[in-house]
């Protein structure tokens, strides 16, 4: 591998690997108290906590509230008591503790007993979507959230008729949980006046604004720092109970603190992917090209919705293949589980999985290559708003790049039963990586000739304090190492986004590239008075200001010269082009092996050639790519929630029976670099990536295990139970 | 997690009188600290037996191998002698949870571990081996259960290296306040019944010393395990199979099945076959495989796990075969 001068190493790499980078659940104040929920252990029920004055006298307890304590606290889009009357799922938060330590607020929470009266109840989607199905809000007619979204363009019926190869199936895809490393929470300090939150979050303002208005609070008395979080993957762009409880004990006991979820109540209770059934109708002309897209989408949802999630299942459908006839159904249904909620690439994960998979099958009925399939439906634009897209060559430079990296042209490696080889393609797009608005950026030269960005942004675990930093080193001519990136509070004033859809570059990217060309002609102005020369003869190479003679000044000099003013620049990203449609595209090649005795999917290879425009840093690309293809994985082959719907429980809220992939799951991941700028979408060129490597990984797997062992599997995971049973049943086992 | 007290058992003796439901002995800690935490047992106290004198040695006598109880799996994992004498162990000590966990975690915890059962370990759910009325795997989500009936309870035993120790014909030497006795795992561990809602036979205030295994005559042995993971999980399901032979005839052989029954299973059948036909040719390991699920009856969702046994068999004995 050559060296390449964007693949920084992320800035904060030593203080992480050594521990100092400090997280939410790490900052610990004077006189912090520690916190623990009482939850709920039915998953519908009326519900009151008692003996509350028994776990108010044990040691060391400072505060206990109940429903009754905090009933003007609403929470949920729903909005319902913070602290549940009814509870709706298990893990449903009833009463919450502060105390001086875990032991004292453990003691406190089993001496609270429950009065409660269950209800009857439905975890299962498909039987909450079904008539005289047990209706999980109280006074709505169903389970339906809003209403069915329907989609039409041209004539369905029609163009299903005179399609030359139909293909129909129905696909379903599984909770999965997103199990960040640390769990949802805050350390909350009130000082009699302002609020602050030590929260782990991917959106600090979206936190603030929250927290305000659920607590009656002005904005401007609420601060939120994210110094460093430990993942998010979509489960934490607003905020959350844990952070409002510790808000609450906070300020009515005046100490500061700290409430994360335990590891059983994170998977219950703060958030999961929704999951999905899809029944899919692909029809295509003789020569391969799509002529009909239906697609019919039920998705099961939790008992509340929370925001931070908008789950486009049928986008795919709609947008990836160029199709005159398209129609899709959507309907999204409550059932008595804890909040769905964004999970990376959320909608599109599903969706393409069951789109792609319909894919393969109708080239295995065309009787042509899945690749060839794919290049004979490019989008030429974007169908849905009737508008050019901004990178038109994108997919298929994706396609291309994926292909030439695995070798597809290579044709299908010789099986050797019972170890057959197989390989699979998957093609995505993705709606978001075009930014979120709006987003505010400050460069200022410090005294010393370093520069400083500041920022209203968190990193995430991204990298983004780097690729900032990279930006404005690029756009000042400065070198990186005089570069600091200022984040992590809402203190500084400066509004950005959430971190999610991969927005944090063409949002940020370009507003702190317009705040560092501001500062750079600042400082050009600056000299040009300083050396009596016109501006645009100055000669800057990142340390020294000159004339075009040779002779030069240090960049102090100039800096002296101006005080007491600073040179500085602003940057802001505020609108988005309307004459284009921004959207960001990828293509995944896998190859695996399936030993049909053991049911065993062994993935060797995974390439993935995301378009994501300019890119910044390859080797933070390329974590970002390792990250998704093992989630992707993950969704492929172990991932589920695992639901008794006879008894309305999780089984598997732990991470021993939710299995998250380890190291030895992985396999060989291989990122195809794509690096097609788009201008058209920022003026840097860059779109997002985070989302993007995930995307298309299942619908690959599932199209390899087919090509290996002649069995779709259209269920996601395929565990060893669902590839050995399809495998005995296609034997007449 | 509820508070509790923490005892160090000065000897075996002291340990014996001094443990009871309420005061669980704790060595590695694996698997209490996680029923703990569930609330699954809320213990009073808790008796280290760490300095209690419990031996974690490896001792070879040439014609026998004592695992002293507080040997850990790592430890096993690592030792040459069990790796070329009970390859079985070494191997199942290999494959089982995380080299942190293996670390420390021993082989007597490792045997008397409770069921990983999701509807035991959820806290939320009642069973019947809780103290409940009934099974709710049974009807329910039961693709990891079992799939030989032998109890109310359907949860089969979590460990790894109990099948290739029943395979090996290990003995456990038990102590209490009364006295000593031997007893072999494969009878340590039973079955769970209406008046011993538990997977061992192990009486009140008794404790696992240690663990034994006689060598004599060369032993070729070995575990597989298939998992839902490639690391870090329990096995769906293992087979140990351990064979003598006398020159190049089979002369014995146990075939030992892990995530089939409440217990380690025993697979007399296949045995029978392999002894009685006395070789190792590709016809007999199939219909050895074939045997070792005989009388299986599977639940709702756990069918795979007869191929998965019959697979996992085949591929032990071939390995077997080359070995020898």
């Amino acid at each position: 591998m050559t060296a390449d001068t964007r693949s920084r190493p992320r800035v904060e790499a030593i203080s992480k690997v050594t521990g100092r980078a400090r997280y939410g659940s790490d900052v610990h104040l004077a006189g912090q108290l520690e916190a623990g929920v009482l939850r709920s252990r039915w998953p519908h029920a009326r519900v009151r906590a008692t003996e509350v004055a028994r776990a108010r006298e044990v040691p060391g307890v400072h505060l206990v509230l109940t429903a009754d304590d905090v009933a003007d606290v609403r929470w949920y889009d729903e909005q319902v008591p913070i602290l549940a009357t009814v509870a709706r799922f298990i893990g449903d938060e009833l009463a919450v503790v502060a105390g001086d330590s875990r032991t004292a607020v453990d003691e406190a929470l089993a001496l609270l007993t429950l009065d409660d009266e269950p209800r009857p109840y439905v975890t299962d989607f498909p039987a909450a979507a079904a008539p005289g199905a047990v209706v999980v809000q109280d006074g709505d007619e169903s389970n339906v959230i809003g209403e069915t979204k329907r989609y039409d363009r041209g004539d369905i019926t029609a163009a299903l008729a005179r399609a030359a190869h139909v293909v129909e199936a129905t696909y379903t895809t599984p909770m999965q949980v997103h199990h960040a490393l640390e769990s949802h929470g805050a350390t909350a300090e009130w000082d009699g006046h302002t609020l602050t939150v030590h929260d782990s979050t991917q959106s600090m303002h979206d936190v603030r604004d929250g927290l305000a208005e659920a607590l009656g609070l002005p904005v401007s008395r609420v601060r939120v720092i994210t110094e460093h979080m430990g993942g998010g993957f979509g489960a934490k762009q607003v905020a959350w109970k844990p952070t409002a409880l510790a808000a609450l004990l906070a300020m009515r006991t005046g100490r500061p603190v700290r409430l994360f979820a335990d590891r059983h109540a994170e998977a219950l209770a703060h958030g999961r992917r929704n999951p999905t059934r899809q029944t899919v109708r692909l029809g295509a002309d003789a020569d391969g090209r799509l002529v009909a897209i239906d697609a019919e989408v039920l998705i099961g949802a939790g008992a509340y919705t929370i925001g931070g999630e908008d789950s486009v299942v049928e986008g795919p459908y709609q947008y990836l293949y160029r199709c005159r006839d398209v129609r899709t159904v959507k309907t999204t249904v409550r059932t008595n589980l804890g909040p769905t909620v964004a999970f990376r690439a959320p909608g599109y994960v599903e969706g393409v999985f069951a789109l792609e998979s319909a894919m393969d099958e109708l080239a295995r009925a065309i009787g042509i290559d899945p690749v060839e399939l794919r290049r004979r439906n490019l989008p030429d634009r974007d169908q849905v708003d009737d508008l050019p897209l901004s990178s038109p060559d994108a997919l298929v430079t994706c396609i291309s790049r994926a292909t030439e990296e695995f070798g597809w042209s290579g044709g299908p490696a010789p099986s050797d039963p019972p170890v057959c080889r197989g390989r699979g393609v998957a093609a995505h797009d993705w709606l978001a990586g075009k930014g979120i608005l709006p987003g505010y950026a400050h460069v200022a030269f410090t005294s010393d000739g370093s520069v400083q960005v500041v920022c209203g942004s968190q990193d995430i675990g991204t990298g983004t304090r780097t690729v900032l930093a990279q930006i404005a080193a690029d756009a000042l001519g400065v070198d990186i190492d005089r570069v600091t990136v200022v984040l992590g509070d809402t203190g500084h004033g400066l509004h950005a986004p959430v971190s999610a859809g991969s927005s944090t570059v063409p949002t940020m990217g370009p507003a702190v590239h317009d705040a560092a060309a501001d500062a750079r002609e600042a400082l050009l102005g600056a000299a040009a008075e300083h050396l009596g020369i016109p501006v645009e003869r100055v000669v800057w190479d990142g340390r020294r200001l000159g004339r075009p003679d040779g002779s030069t000044v240090e960049l102090t000099e100039i800096l002296d010269a101006v005080a007491p003013r600073k040179i500085t620049g602003d940057g802001a990203r505020e609108e988005l082009p309307d004459d284009v449609s921004i959207r960001t595209f990828g293509a995944v090649c896998a190859e695996i092996d399936v030993d049909v005795r053991l049911g065993a999917v062994i993935v060797r290879r995974v390439v993935v050639a995301p378009d994501c425009g300019r890119l910044v840093n390859p080797l933070l690309a390329r974590s970002q790519v390792i990250g998704g293809v093992t989630q992707g994985l993950g969704y492929a082959l172990t991932e589920h929630e695992v639901i008794d719907h006879e008894l309305g429980v999780v089984l598997n809220a732990n991470l021993e029976d939710y299995l998250v992939p380890t190291i030895a799951d992985s396999c060989e991941i291989v990122h195809a670099e794509v690096d097609v700028l788009d201008h058209a979408a920022n003026p840097i060129g860059s779109k997002g990536l985070g989302e993007l490597p995930m995307i298309a990984v299942a619908p690959a797997i599932a199209n390899a295990v087919y090509d290996a062992v002649g069995v779709r599997v259209r269920d996601l995971p395929i565990t060893r139970q669902r590839l050995l049973d399809a495998l005995a049943e296609r034997e007449g086992r | 997690m509820r508070s509790f007290a923490y005892e160090r058992a000065a000897s075996v003796e002291d340990a014996c009188g001094r443990i009871s439901d309420a005061a669980p002995p704790y060595a590695g800690g694996t698997d209490l600290l996680t029923l703990i935490k569930a609330g699954l047992r809320t213990p009073e106290r808790v008796v280290d037996l760490k300095r209690s004198g419990l031996s974690r040695d490896i001792v070879d006598d040439g014609d026998r191998i004592t695992l002293g109880a507080l040997v850990t799996l790592g430890d096993i994992e690592r030792s040459a002698v069990v790796r070329s004498r009970l390859t079985a162990l070494s191997e199942a000590a290999g494959l089982a949870a995380t080299p942190q966990l293996r670390h420390r975690a021993t082989i007597a915890g490792n045997l008397l571990q409770r069921p990983r059962c999701w509807y035991f370990r959820t806290p939320e759910v009642g069973c019947w081996l809780k103290g409940g009325t009934d099974c709710p795997a049974r009807t329910g989500c039961n693709e990891h259960h079992a799939i030989f009936d032998e109890s109310p309870c359907v949860a089969v035993h979590p460990s790894d290296l109990a099948g290739p120790l029943v395979a090996l014909d290990a003995v456990a030497h038990l102590q209490r306040a009364t006295g000593t006795r031997t007893v072999p795992v494969a009878q340590l561990l039973a079955s769970p019944a209406e008046e011993r809602r538990s997977e061992t036979v192990l009486e009140p205030g008794e404790i696992v010393t240690t663990i034994e295994m006689e060598t004599s005559g060369p032993i070729v042995s070995t575990y597989r395990k298939a998992m839902d993971r490639a690391a870090w999980s329990f096995a769906l399901v293992g087979v140990a199979v351990a064979a003598r032979f006398d020159d190049r005839r089979l002369a014995g052989a146990r075939v030992v099945l892990s995530g089939v029954a409440n217990t380690p299973r025993q697979a007399t059948a296949a045995e029978e076959v392999l002894v009685r036909s006395g070789d190792l040719s590709a016809t007999t390991i199939e219909r050895a495989a074939m045997a070792a699920v005989d009388g299986a009856e599977p639940l709702s969702r756990n069918g795979y796990k007869r191929q998965l046994a019959i697979a996992l068999t085949a591929e032990a004995l071939t390995d077997i075969a080359t070995r020898r």
